[in-house]
């Protein structure tokens, strides 16, 4: 079975506009005027069991409400859907047993109680029992690093203590298929890198499948064989992450700072034959590297010839690459 | 089954976090109890002056005002909607009830619910004793029994009026004012209904039964002779009433559209 199968997958949303002034709010009354919003248009979408797939997109793309579909919170207005096996939002109670949600910017806890009360009432809801739930739940608290501060409430924990007890949450009941909206917006370095390496082993000691959303090209780096990218609710691009720079993104850059000014034809000289393109001038540049050029290509051929004061390189972000297919059309996707 | 352990388990939350501000908690209570005794003085204070009204004596007036709290008591304690839009729509958390293996309204009612207002039961009961003791009534042994039946069907009627406007929320973004107006038109049930002119009898009795939370009930309990058919009406139009919001509420989740927007 697989874990997503999605056939033109659409959602409308229709948007009331309200007239002004008296006699336009009792016309409202009787024929108020809307607007439809298509934020998911037909997409197709399938997902195998053991997958981790990245979905990208800008802002107001359709991936939230995408995955709000997926899990069973909205009706889909047209198309087929098969999570797990379940039509997710008629057959809502028995089909959420089998997966995990955590939204980043909503906690899915009690906001007031404990986090272990929160927990104790979720074995309730989801029917665990015994040795078996007692010995998971030891796990994820001792991999997630949870332990201390499961007596707080969750509107006292930091953002990424809730981001781990959210986790733990999401896989008490050891869903087969796990949906992260963001799960990494605004958390630091540290804890994003905990959050990643703790998904891939989930990933690989449990073979849950997972679906996860974020704006951070490195989250997608750690964790995905595959990427989904959204644009205006159209799927543009599904496959591997590697095609998908190779095919849009600016490659990395490499911003330079130079002890003397240099011309600029001198660097289009010594990086001659490399995929490059400078900008810049003077003591400044920056070097955009494509097709397979590698910083150390670039650097190698610069040393001998110019002193660098200072290098910094650069990742394109999803942003950046989105903004770029934006720019130059998803025609060729 | 899994239902009433459910109900256990979140009212057992309800209670520790009750506890862990413990003191708060008396304080609530104990204002609470201070508040029923005032009402039972004001009540007492207020029918003192009315030595009959269209053929009603005053202890029966009072009785019905007084019975008329148990059932409104149990709605108020296990159907908290007030804040709905405010809290599951606007805030979101709809979007997480969602998620989770138990009916949607369930939940809510779960994660709402207020046992302390159950307070006011007492008060009615009160209310009700010193009525009694006042008027010489012949109660028989099956009484208590269609007591549980008529304060159930009454809750219920509330239950099911307050989820059907709750359930507005779900079909339209925006607030309407329809909670607060229902709430004063509910006032219109603890009293005798034949004080009101034809119109809102028949409102009160088949558009938005009110009478059937107090009145009929009520009074049937004083006298069998008294509007029996209707009293014994009241817990089916109690379980329409409800099977009326339930049904509405579930058609209202297929279109909700979601936190955030
Ligand atoms: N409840 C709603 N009502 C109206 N429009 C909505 C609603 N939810 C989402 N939208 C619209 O649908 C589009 C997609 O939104 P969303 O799925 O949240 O995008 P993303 O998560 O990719 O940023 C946006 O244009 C948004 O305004
Ligand atoms: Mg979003």
């Amino acid at each position: 079975m697989r874990s997503i199968e999605a056939r033109g997958l659409t959602k409308e949303f229709k948007v009331y506009q309200s007239r002004s002034g008296l006699t336009g709010a009792f016309r409202d009354l009787f024929n108020r005027q809307y607007r439809t919003i298509r934020a998911v248009n037909g997409i197709d979408l399938t997902i195998e069991p053991g997958e981790i797939v990245g979905y990208i997109g800008e802002n107001g793309a359709g991936k939230s409400t995408t995955i709000k579909m997926l899990t069973g919170i909205l009706e889909p207005t047209g198309g087929c859907l098969r999570v797990n096996g379940y039509d997710p939002h008629r057959e809502r109670e028995e089909f959420v047993r089998t997966i995990g949600v955590v939204f980043g910017q909503r906690s899915q806890l009690w906001w007031d109680i404990a986090v272990k009360e929160s927990f104790r009432l979720l074995k309730k809801l989801y029917r665990l029992s015994g040795e078996g739930y007692r010995q998971h739940l030891d796990r994820l608290v001792e991999v997630l690093e949870i332990g201390p501060f499961l007596d707080q409430p969750v509107r006292k924990l930091s953002l990424g203590q809730r981001m781990r007890c959210e986790l733990a949450a999401a896989l008490l009941h050891q869903p087969r298929l796990l949906f992260l909206d963001e799960p990494t917006i605004g958390l630091d370095v540290l804890v994003k890198e905990n959050i990643r390496r703790f998904l891939k082993q989930v990933n690989a000691e449990y073979g849950t499948t997972i679906l996860l959303t974020t704006h951070d090209l490195s989250d997608i780096e750690a964790l995905c064989s595959r990427v989904v990218m959204l644009d205006k609710g159209n799927i543009i691009y599904d496959g591997d992450l590697e095609r998908l720079r190779t095919q849009w993104g600016d490659g990395r850059r490499l911003i330079l700072e130079l002890k003397e000014e240099v011309p600029s034809f001198v660097l289009n000289e010594k990086t001659r034959g490399l995929s490059v393109k400078w900008e810049g001038e003077g003591t400044r540049y920056t070097a955009r590297l494509e097709k397979g050029t590698t910083v150390s290509d670039v650097l190698s051929r610069l040393v001998p010839a110019v002193a660098v004061q200072e290098l910094k390189i650069e990742e394109a972000t999803t942003e950046d690459i989105v903004r770029r297919i934006y720019r130059e059309g998803a025609a060729h996707a | 089954m899994f239902h009433v352990k459910l109900f256990f388990h979140y009212f057992m939350q309800y209670l520790k976090i009750r506890m862990a501000y413990r003191s708060d908690f008396l304080v609530q209570l104990a204002t609470d109890l201070l508040f029923q005794a005032v009402n039972l003085v004001f009540i007492l204070v207020v029918f003192s002056h009315t030595t009959e009204l269209s053929g009603w004596t005053r202890e029966e007036v009072i009785f019905i005002y007084g019975y008329f709290l148990v059932p409104f008591s149990f709605f108020s304690a296990f159907f908290n909607l007030w804040d709905f839009n405010e809290r599951y729509i606007i805030k979101g958390e709809l979007d997480r009830v969602l998620t989770r293996p138990a009916h949607s309204l369930y939940q809510v009612i779960l994660e709402t619910m207020t046992p302390e207002s159950l307070t006011g039961a007492v008060t009615g009961f009160m209310v009700m004793g010193w009525a009694v003791k006042e008027m010489e009534v012949d109660f028989s042994w099956y009484d208590p029994f269609l007591f549980i039946l008529f304060v159930a069907g009454g809750a219920a009627i509330y239950a099911g009026i307050y989820i059907l406007l709750t359930s507005i929320s779900l079909y339209s973004d925006s607030k309407t004012d329809i909670q607060p107006i229902m709430y004063n038109v509910g006032n219109y049930g603890r009293y005798p209904i034949n004080v009101y002119n034809r119109v809102i009898q028949l409102v009160l009795t088949w558009v938005i039964p009110f009478a059937f939370v107090g009145f009929y009930p009520a009074s049937f309990l004083l006298d069998k002779e008294r509007w029996m058919t209707f009293a014994l009406l009241t817990p089916l139009v109690g379980a329409v009433w409800l099977m009326l919001g339930v049904a509405v509420w579930n058609r209202g989740i297929r279109n909700y559209r979601g936190a955030g927007n």
